[in-house]
Formats: structure tokens, C-alpha cells, sequence
């Protein structure tokens, strides 16, 4: 009952605190690993160079993979700043999806990069790498 | 606008946002299709009209499942006006007395009033906002720029000094629109705008169409209390 509370009470007493301050932002890169344990890193569903005026008015009606991605970085800050399975369960289900096209190696990996700025320079940390786990 | 009008209107735009929503679950997240399959069915019979009440009931339920689903919001703040205008809808619908019926739509025309006026405030107390530093940051590192080439936009200070104003000074004078129907009107249009705004820039469709669902309740609050 408690934890019902606690999802439906943000929702009927909101904070409304948007952009209250920008914190670091998540990016989350995977890899598939070889029998060595090497390989290289990719982004996850990176954003396009750049995008026409008719693509940008057609995602007002449909932009499924865009609203997915943004709930990947709400599940990257869930996982660093109160992990539980359920978060980590999602990440990975998301990247064996993305893996799904690529079966040439059996174990997956990801890590969360969070960039931030520092005075005037732009600064990545990587914040959590996952354990190897088996491609499905 | 009348009491049951702006009723009216609050469920037509909040099944075509559901909609909306819904056909992009059903895409994109096949592991809980059921739930959004039903949901996209319900907003329809609430979109027509049919049996509004048992419709709100069940959406309500519906959206009970998806926060335990997703352990809370899927999209943040959409899915939060969503939850609020559907517990206000279907309040305004069962509770047994007509006052207490429209003080659970004032609520929702509290909230989206509120939804600007802090907007505003924290970034009106926030020396970062203040200078365009915020807004910039948003462009420069952020996960929302919906291409790398809006990123250039971070090394724009005036162009982003001025749009920080536009916005604090916006938001934060939003429940002044109140006084008049007028001013009610014009706000809401740039609000509006805004949203848009963010949509093109940040891919942030459904809080467009899902904040649009809450207006009505605010033209009929204004007329009803001022």
C-alpha cells in the first residue's frame, strides 16, 4: 500500500520543479563482448546530425523511439541514485533488443557515461559498468 | 464555458492524447501490450462519449498498472498531468455532490496554474537560469536536444539570456492572466506555444498534446471564480 502511495502521490501532488537545475546528464553505451572480453563501445540509439522541419512536426504526432530513450536516461539516473532490478532489468532489455541484429557474440555489457560541465569544459565520467550478462 | 462543457472538452483532449500515447506503447513496448492495447480502446469509447464514467474508472485503474509497470512515470512530467487530469475527471464525475465535483476540477485548474508559477520560481531563484548558463547547459550536454545540431545553439549567449527571461518572466506571471477572460485566453495560447516549442526541440510531444487537455479546466475555473 505504501509503495502504491508513493507511485500515484507525485502524480496528485506534483512538483512541478522542471529544469529546477540542469544535473549531469546519462548516456548509456553497450558492447558486445568477444571470448577475450574486449569490444567496442556503441551509444544507445544515438540522436540524428540533424533533422527536417517535416520530421520534427511528424514526431509531434509519433515519436515512440525518442519517448523510449528519454525513459532510458530516467532509468540510467534511477539506477545511480536508487538501483533496484526493476531499473536494471529495463537496460538490459532494451539492449538486447538493440543487440537482436547483431548475434555474433553470447555476452553483452553496458556502462553509464554522465556528462557534466566543470567551468567551461565539458567533463564525461563513467559512473557504473555492468556486469557481463549472457546475449539472449 | 459551462461546467459540464469544460468537462467535456477535458475528456475529448484527453483521450486523444491517451490515443496518441497508447499507439506509441503499443509500438514500442510489445512486453505490456494488453495494457496498452485496452487503454487505446477505452480513450476511444471515452472520445465518443460512451459511458464517460465507467470509461474514466477503468482508465484509472489502467494507469494504476502502468506506474506499478514502469516502477513510476514512463514519460516524467506527461505522465504526471496525466494521472492528475485523470483523478480530477473521474472525481468530477462520481463524487455525490456538484460542489465537490467542481472542487476536483478547480484542483486540476489549480495545478496547471501551479505547473507554471513554480516552473518559474525555481528557475527565477537559480542564479544559472538568471544568466542563460542553465539554458545553455540544457543545449550543450542535456539528453533532450532532438539532433546534434541544436547543440550549437549552447554557444548562443544572447539568443539563450533572452529566451531564459521570456520564459522565468512568463511562467512566473502566469496566474495574472486570471483577471480576465482575455488574458486568460492569450496566456494560454503562448503557453501553448511553448509546449510546441519544446516539442520541436526537445522531443517532448506528449506533454504538447497532454497539457492542452488540462486548459479547459482553467477557462472554466476563471469564469467561475473571478
Amino acid at each position: 500500500m505504501l509503495q502504491f502511495l508513493m507511485l500515484l502521490l507525485p502524480g496528485l501532488i506534483p512538483s512541478w520543479q522542471f529544469f529546477k537545475t540542469v544535473e549531469p546528464s546519462p548516456r548509456v553505451q553497450w558492447r558486445l563482448l568477444s571470448d577475450d572480453g574486449s569490444g567496442d563501445w556503441r551509444d544507445y540509439q544515438p540522436r540524428p546530425q540533424s533533422l527536417s522541419v517535416q520530421a520534427i512536426l511528424r514526431r509531434l504526432f509519433w515519436n515512440p523511439d525518442w519517448n523510449d530513450t528519454l525513459f532510458m536516461v530516467s532509468l540510467s539516473e534511477r539506477l545511480m541514485d536508487s538501483p533496484t532490478p526493476h531499473s536494471l532489468r529495463e537496460i538490459q532489455r532494451r539492449l538486447e533488443g538493440e543487440a537482436a541484429q547483431d548475434p555474433s557474440a553470447d555476452r553483452l555489457q553496458f556502462q553509464l557515461v554522465f556528462v557534466s560541465r566543470d567551468g567551461g569544459e565539458l567533463i564525461q565520467e563513467i559512473t557504473y559498468l555492468s556486469a557481463p550478462w549472457p546475449h539472449p | 464555458m459551462s461546467f459540464d462543457t469544460a468537462l467535456r472538452a477535458t475528456e475529448i483532449l484527453l483521450a486523444l492524447a491517451f490515443i496518441q500515447q497508447s499507439a506509441e506503447h503499443l509500438w514500442r513496448t510489445p512486453e505490456i501490450r494488453w495494457l496498452f492495447g485496452l487503454r487505446l480502446v477505452v480513450s476511444v469509447v471515452l472520445l465518443v462519449g460512451f459511458a464517460p464514467t465507467l470509461s474514466l474508472l477503468v482508465l484509472t485503474g489502467l494507469s494504476v498498472v502502468a506506474l506499478h509497470h514502469f516502477q513510476g512515470p514512463y514519460n516524467g512530467g506527461s505522465d504526471r498531468m496525466s494521472v492528475l487530469i485523470l483523478w480530477c475527471l473521474t472525481l468530477a464525475h462520481t463524487l455525490p455532490n456538484p460542489r465537490w465535483q467542481e472542487l476536483a476540477f478547480s484542483y486540476l485548474a489549480l495545478q496547471l496554474t501551479l505547473s507554471y508559477f513554480i516552473s518559474g520560481w525555481v528557475k527565477l531563484v537559480n542564479a544559472d537560469w538568471r544568466t542563460g548558463t542553465a539554458l545553455s547547459d540544457v543545449f550543450a550536454f542535456s539528453a533532450y536536444p532532438v539532433a546534434e545540431n541544436m547543440r550549437a545553439l549552447a554557444h548562443s549567449p544572447r539568443l539563450l539570456l533572452t529566451a531564459s527571461w521570456a520564459v522565468i518572466a512568463f511562467e512566473v506571471a502566469f496566474p495574472l492572466a486570471l483577471f480576465t477572460p482575455l488574458s486568460l485566453i492569450a496566456a494560454l495560447a503562448i503557453a501553448a506555444t511553448f509546449h510546441l516549442a519544446n516539442a520541436c526541440l526537445f522531443g517532448l510531444n506528449r506533454f504538447f498534446w497532454i497539457w492542452l487537455a488540462a486548459y479547459p479546466s482553467l477557462i472554466w475555473f476563471q469564469a467561475r471564480v473571478f
